[in-house]
């Protein structure tokens, strides 16, 4: 009787192993790699109710990231501006503009007349305070998850500055996703600081290049770690509670 | 002397072990035994059977789900709301403090409440209010819960008539009208037709004064009624006292300064109203620095029939009925007032029962001869509790007097009477059908006080109005349930007990739905157009002349009470023990029934707070359930009369040789408790037994609070209501019979006592003052270590900071930055260099000023986002608290299986030590725990799979798994997995976001609060560097900062154990600072490590505790040491095997050899 199986198939158990661990490790290493913070974060960049041009803010006009993020040096979370924030300016700068409708509508809510009093009828929901409107919906760029708690205050009033994570907002028409902020990027910097840190007074400067002339710049970061008793956590109790 | 039996068996001592647990515990069942040896208690780590086809069914179809929502990669999209308009004081991320208080009956309780964003999260102590010094209750930690109650009533409800069911939500403007209508029938209010309030007793100025305005109509009825009633002290030295205006008389007591304090069935460290100034007072006074203070240290009598918080702490405690408290108390102040050489009037009649009360006289004699000889110092203090007659009352102002306590360790104050009626006078007047309408204010009538309600408001022509947090069973009574709000979202005020400061109750959140505040409410009934706030603000500016942002910012406005300060004559303070009835024998068929507050419901309205439920009970360890409570000698006479087995059985090891895994109490590790009915007259309760040691014996305890017919989800079906035996509001009732019937079966109850115990170990450690005062170095010859090598082997001699920064620490596979070899390999040697943890944190308990109130538990749970699981995963042994309150009984040696009458008590929290080298570290796979550079054993639940390996070798039994995922699911639809129903979404707002909500799967435990180190450490280094930075003008490399600046001053960080804590056991700080407070406390010749000999070197270490006996009383312990410590050595040495159970250990090592002879008999 002949062989129901020709002499090939004598490898093919080998073969399929070897074809199942390539397969098995490619997927592997393609869900490692696209799932991985350093690619599925860079370039996210959702389009923002309110088109709120940075570049033009802070790159042209010069604005300081504290004048909207104003807790940065006193919270955890830098945060985003009230809606009283961007009125500062705007009712009388493009005071009827359309792109500006929602913000607008957030800071006068009840206040139809504008007039910033509470007139007989504004009252809507009777609880005797002039109340503001529906918030300005922003989309979240940058998250950290939950159980890691990045601090703010602490980064900038030690010398780092918002470029390290953010990259330079002041060129962004549109914010988006700089760095990976994944467990790796924060340890990278938390293992070498000296290469992050900055003085003090150039934390909010995002443009700021120590002066290749200073004899010293590049041993700056080392100078200020030394200084400033620079020890960043690298043990979980850091950032995870 | 050696029992026959006693070198027959190595593993378990002949006579029974003196130093136990539980019943089970002590009887040394076979079935213990593998309880003990089990990781988890059995039914723990099983999945039930219909639960896993579940589960396997929940599998395929989540693949299936799997393959459709592939799609969804990018993660969702989040939005951030910033506010319209930026209120001033909200920083996101930044939490605001705001100061209130909890209101109380007798006096409120100072806080100061954390806020996220307006949310509050987490219920702090007060500091600024010393008498407190920021400690709080239990349950003033769980009150935040009850603001998010998803059982609360949202809205205002109404019903066509009384009988129907069906409650319909109300408009806030038709609830208005009903506000109104109950302001018109007030205006038109007529002798037949009145209008009664039924309130329970505050004690807000402002809410009296409303009050005084109602009771100017003549035709309004304010009448006050308490569940719990502690206004008899107060009332009885007001009728004595006879002061003009009539007021009652309240003692305060400042045991701090008593040398010699006797309680008369008092808890006042338990339940009293004093209790947390009583608890810091007491501790302050059991503070030991060295062996040199014991001289001054104070010395506690307790004389009681349950066993409390306060007889635990007891130096001398005597059993005894409450039923003949007053004849003991008549003799205690016979003897006293003789031996202060008071003749007094009336004196001779005090010992009339001396010989029937059978209590041995040189008991009573010495204790009253050391009160006496303290009273040339003033102090000796006689306290007594608010639940017995007003007879003992005055004599115990009589004996304060003899003392010379009064203005010292215990002043009396005057406090007004008011002119409210009671339930009873309110009764009358809805007999004779003159109310037209009734309000029942607060509090929860129908429940707490039973009677034939529906008949009485039969008469009630008008509404039936209800003011109330939730629909109970007195919302079943009324028309309308108009919904009030939490006390932090209310405007109101309160005094102190000791009416030495005015508080206020400052909301902290708008009310979250359409609830309506008291003082709200009874303003506008009275036609008041003032709101709370103002009415609040008034107040306030009618007692003192300080500022009111500065009241509302301190939390407290101090005035000077109105002192009594003039004596009594004894004649007229014994008038009342003129007539005297004979003490009643008592038996099994005539009992004592005492009812208590419950631990966990107090008198039934914090029933739907799951965290109070699940906080085991300090003394009995029940979770979700009260009991009966009897004495062992008293169970024994009812098993051997009714049949029904309630003490476990004899074993092989005791008494009958037989081995049989002991299933009579105790099966699979839940305990199973004969049902039995209490009867007095024709009332009948039933409930399960509990066996508690130390109980007087022929008293039964039963706790208010449980049993609510209509309560929330939480409170449903929990334990039994004792309510129907509160006869007008008397908390001792005599005649009880207790009715034990095999018909009436067993149940379960969920008793945490058992799980992770730790047997016969030197785990609390404990000496006597004379003891401490001639060996200091006792702590470290007890139990192992009394043959062990010296636990830091040859560090031992190093200090707490050399040990702290020198000892190898962690066994992870992470390189720690702390231990960084250098560049030949070498360990740095310098600790100021960068690369080492700026500190090392550690902890101190003191056992010697724990008292046990377990505030520590609840507010570690508050802090932490600790779910509670439920009453059937607490029988698992699935309860999840970070830090317990361990219990253990001690008592002389006994034989065979009998179980002691008198018990000593100890208390010991246990978290996890951080132990610098953790066994748990060393067997995760995952790296999940490791150490950081400041000693924390840090636990990353990210990182967690789950093996469980962790909990396996911890000694110390503190870690605890997510079996389910208990903040997602509600309780009892865990085994449905996704399912199920998901929780309530309210509770969640209570939650705190600078800590990670736990899901299944994951291993957690104590971090020492690792979210307020970090953020201390923070707030340190941005004030240092901003400080220095505007100092100098510098922001570069020239600016230059010492590396000590950047530490956190001692004393900033207090994990929440140690905020909660009233009597300061806890110190937590850095170690390696020699200055620190816990560093000193380290340092003291009574600090030891728990399982010190395996070499953990543990971070939290305790500090002994010591008992200070008279040596001249009769019953002082048989042993110089007390029970407890024998013990250790007993069991240390037939778990080695070195030596026989009969060997006196004094001959072999310094151990316990007191001087009153040999550990044996």
């Amino acid at each position: 009787m002949a062989n129901i199986f020709p002499k090939w198939s004598n490898t093919l158990p080998l073969k399929i192993l070897i074809g199942l661990t390539l397969v098995g490790g490619g997927v592997s290493w393609g869900t490692m790699y696209y799932f991985s913070p350093k690619f599925s974060r860079p370039g996210y960049m959702p389009e923002q109710p309110v088109s709120y041009d940075h570049s033009f803010h802070v790159g042209q006009l010069g604005l300081d990231c504290r004048y909207c993020h104003s807790n940065v040096d006193k919270s955890p979370h830098a945060n985003l501006p009230a809606a009283s924030t961007c009125m500062s300016c705007h009712d009388t700068v493009l005071k009827d503009s359309p792109a500006l409708a929602l913000v607008r509508e957030s800071y006068y809510g009840e206040d139809k007349n504008r007039n910033r009093k509470l007139d007989p009828g504004e009252d809507l929901n009777a609880n005797d305070v002039l109340d503001g409107g529906p918030p300005v919906p922003w989309v979240r760029v940058h998250k950290s998850p939950d159980y890691a708690y990045f601090n703010h205050a602490i980064h900038v009033n030690r010398g780092i500055s918002c470029v390290e994570c953010h990259g330079d907002v002041t060129k962004m028409k549109e914010v988006r996703h700089e760095k990976s902020l994944g467990m790796a990027f924060c340890l990278d910097c938390h293992r070498n600081p000296e290469k992050a840190l900055r003085p003090l007074d150039k934390v909010y400067d995002l443009t700021w290049k120590p002066d290749p002339e200073d004899p010293h710049h590049l041993g700056l970061g080392q100078e200020l770690k030394k200084n400033w008793h620079i020890q960043p956590p690298t043990s979980c109790t850091g950032c995870h509670r | 002397m050696k029992s026959p039996s006693s070198e027959s068996n190595g593993s378990s001592s002949p006579t029974g072990p003196r130093y136990w647990r539980s019943l089970d515990d002590l009887a040394e069942t076979p079935g213990f035994q593998n309880w003990l040896e089990r990781e988890f208690p059995e039914g723990a780590s099983e999945l039930d059977a219909p639960g896993r086809r579940n589960f396997l069914k929940i599998m395929a179809a989540s693949f299936g789900v799997a393959g459709l929502t592939f799609s969804g990669c990018r993660r969702p999209e989040q939005t951030i709301m910033p506010y319209g308009r930026q209120p001033e004081e909200i920083i996101p991320g930044v939490p605001n403090y705001y100061s209130t208080s909890l209101p109380g009956s007798r006096g409120n309780v100072p806080l100061v409440v954390e806020s996220h964003q307006a949310r509050p999260t987490k219920v702090e102590g007060n500091p600024s209010y010393k008498q407190y010094g920021g400690g709080t209750c239990a349950h003033a930690q769980a009150s935040v819960l009850d603001l998010y109650d998803p059982d609360r009533a949202a809205k205002s409800q109404s019903r066509r008539s009384r009988n129907n069911p069906n409650w319909n939500a109300m408009t806030k403007s038709a609830r208005d009208d009903i506000v109104a209508e109950c302001a018109k029938a007030i205006s038109e209010a007529s002798p037949k037709a009145k209008v009664a309030f039924l309130a329970s007793s505050s004690s807000s100025p402002t809410r009296a004064a409303l009050v005084k305005k109602l009771q100017g109509n003549a035709n309004v009825i304010w009448a006050e009624h308490d569940a719990i009633d502690f206004s008899n002290p107060e009332q009885a030295l007001g009728k004595v006292a006879q002061t003009k205006n009539d007021a009652y008389i309240r003692p305060v007591h400042h045991l701090a300064k008593a040398k010699r304090i006797f309680s008369l069935d008092s808890d006042f460290l338990g339940i009293e109203p004093d209790h947390l100034r009583c608890s810091r007072d007491f501790s302050a006074g059991r503070d030991v620095e060295s062996e040199k203070d014991v001289a001054k240290m104070n010395r506690l009598y307790v004389v009681e029939a349950n066993l409390t918080l306060t007889g635990s702490m007891a130096d001398h405690r005597l059993r005894l009925e409450t039923s003949r408290i007053t004849s003991f108390a008549r003799l205690l102040a016979a003897e006293v007032l003789s031996q202060a050489g008071i003749e007094a009037k009336g004196a001779a009649v005090l010992r009339k029962h001396e010989k029937s009360l059978g209590i041995e006289p040189k008991w009573l004699q010495e204790a009253a001869k050391d009160l006496v000889e303290h009273a040339k110092n003033s102090a000796s203090v006689v306290l007594a509790g608010s639940h017995l007659p007003d007879e003992v009352h005055a004599l115990t102002f009589a004996m304060n007097q003899a003392l010379n306590a009064i203005g010292k360790t215990v002043e009396y104050v005057e406090v007004e009477q008011g002119s409210n009626a009671s339930i009873e006078d309110l009764a009358t007047e809805l007999e004779a059908g003159n109310v037209q309408t009734l309000i029942f204010m607060e509090g929860n009538p129908a429940y707490t006080a039973p009677r034939d309600w529906p008949t009485l408001l039969k008469k009630v022509k008008g509404k039936v109005i209800r003011f109330g947090y939730s629909l109970d069973e007195t919302s079943d009574l009324a028309d309308i349930h108009l919904a009030s709000t939490h006390y932090l979202e209310s405007w109101s005020d309160g005094f102190s007990y000791a009416q030495d400061s005015l508080f206020p109750v400052q909301p902290l959140i708008q009310p979250l739905f359409d609830g309506i505040s008291e003082l709200d409410f009874l303003a506008r009934v009275l036609g008041s157009r003032q709101d709370a706030h103002a009415l609040v603000k008034a107040t306030f500016a009618r007692h003192s002349k300080g500022d009111f942002d500065k009241f509302l910012r301190d939390g407290k406005s101090s005035q000077s009470p109105t002192k009594f300060e003039q004596p009594i004559a004894y004649e007229d303070l014994l008038a009342l023990s003129a007539d005297q009835a004979d003490p009643s024998t008592l038996s099994a068929d005539n009992l004592d029934l005492v009812l208590v507050p419950s631990f966990h419901n107090w008198d039934g309205s914090y029933a739907n707070n799951g965290w109070m439920q699940e906080c085991p009970d300090p003394l009995t360890r029940l979770t979700w359930d009260n009991a009966i409570l009897i004495s062992p000698k008293l169970a024994k006479e009812l098993e051997s009369s009714s049949g029904v087995q309630i003490l476990p059985n004899s074993t092989m090891l005791n008494k009958s040789g037989v081995i049989a895994p002991d299933t009579a109490t105790f099966d699979l590790g839940m305990q199973s408790a004969p049902v039995a009915k209490i009867k007095v007259g024709d009332t009948v309760v039933e409930g399960p037994v509990h066996v508690q040691p130390g109980l007087a014996t022929y008293s039964i305890v039963a706790s208010l609070g449980f049993g609510r017919r209509k309560v929330g989800r939480v409170g449903e079906g929990t334990g039994f209501d004792a309510y129907p035996l509160l006869v007008s509001g008397e908390r001792i009732v005599s005649g009880a019979e207790l009715d034990l019937n095999k018909d009436l079966g067993r149940m379960k109850l969920a008793n945490v006592q058992e799980h992770w115990s730790m047997e016969g170990r030197a785990i609390i450690r404990e000496g006597t003052t004379e003891e401490y005062a001639k060996k200091p170095d006792f702590v470290s010859k007890m139990g192992m270590e009394s043959h062990s090598p010296p636990i830091y082997g040859k560090d031992k001699h190093q200090s707490v900071k050399e040990k702290a920064q020198s000892t190898p620490r962690g066994a992870s596979s992470y390189e720690l930055p702390d231990h960084k070899p250098g560049k030949h390999g070498e360990i740095l040697g310098d600790h100021q260099a960068d690369e080492y943890g700026l500190h090392q944190w550690g902890m101190a308990i003191d056992l010697n000023r724990c008292t046990g109130c377990s505030s520590c538990v609840i507010a570690c749970q508050s802090e932490n986002n600790i779910p509670i699981v439920g009453k059937d995963q607490v029988l698992r042994g699935r309860e999840m608290h970070w830090i317990r309150m361990d219990r253990y009984f001690s008592s002389e040696e006994r034989e065979g299986a009998e179980i002691p009458e008198d018990v000593q008590v100890s208390f010991q929290g246990m978290s996890c030590s951080q132990c610098e080298t953790a066994p748990c570290e060393s067997v995760c796979p995952v790296n999940a725990t490791v150490h950081d550079e400041e000693g924390l054993n840090a636990m990353a639940y990210n990182r967690c799979v789950g093996t469980r390996y962790c909990a396996n070798n911890c000694p110390y039994k503190v870690r605890r798994f997510n079996f389910f995922d208990w903040n997602k699911r509600a309780i009892g639809e865990f085994y449905e997995g996704p399912l199920g129903d998901k929780n309530d979404p309210l509770p969640s707002l209570q939650k705190n976001p600078d800590v990670s909500v736990r899901m299944r799967g994951v291993m957690e435990k104590c971090t020492y609060c690792v979210q307020r180190i970090q953020e201390a450490k923070i707030q340190t280094k941005i004030k240092v560097q901003q400080a220095k930075q505007s100092a100098t003008g510098q922001s570069g490399s020239d600016l230059k900062l010492d590396r000590e600046e950047l530490k956190v001053p001692d004393g900033t960080i207090k994990p929440a154990c140690q905020q909660s804590c009233g009597s300061d056991a806890i110190v937590f700080g850095d170690i390696s600072d020699p200055e620190s407070k816990v560093s000193k406390l380290k340092a003291s010749n009574r600090d030891y490590s728990v399982l010190g000999y395996l070499g953990t070197r543990p971070r939290t270490t305790y500090l002994a505790k010591l008992r200070n006996p008279n040596p001249s009383m009769p019953d002082k312990y048989s042993y110089s040491t007390p029970h407890a410590a024998g013990e250790h050595d007993r069991r240390a040495h037939s778990g080695t095997g070195s030596h026989g159970h009969g060997d006196d250990h004094g001959d072999h090592h310094e151990g316990h050899k007191g001087d009153s002879g040999g550990h044996h008999r």
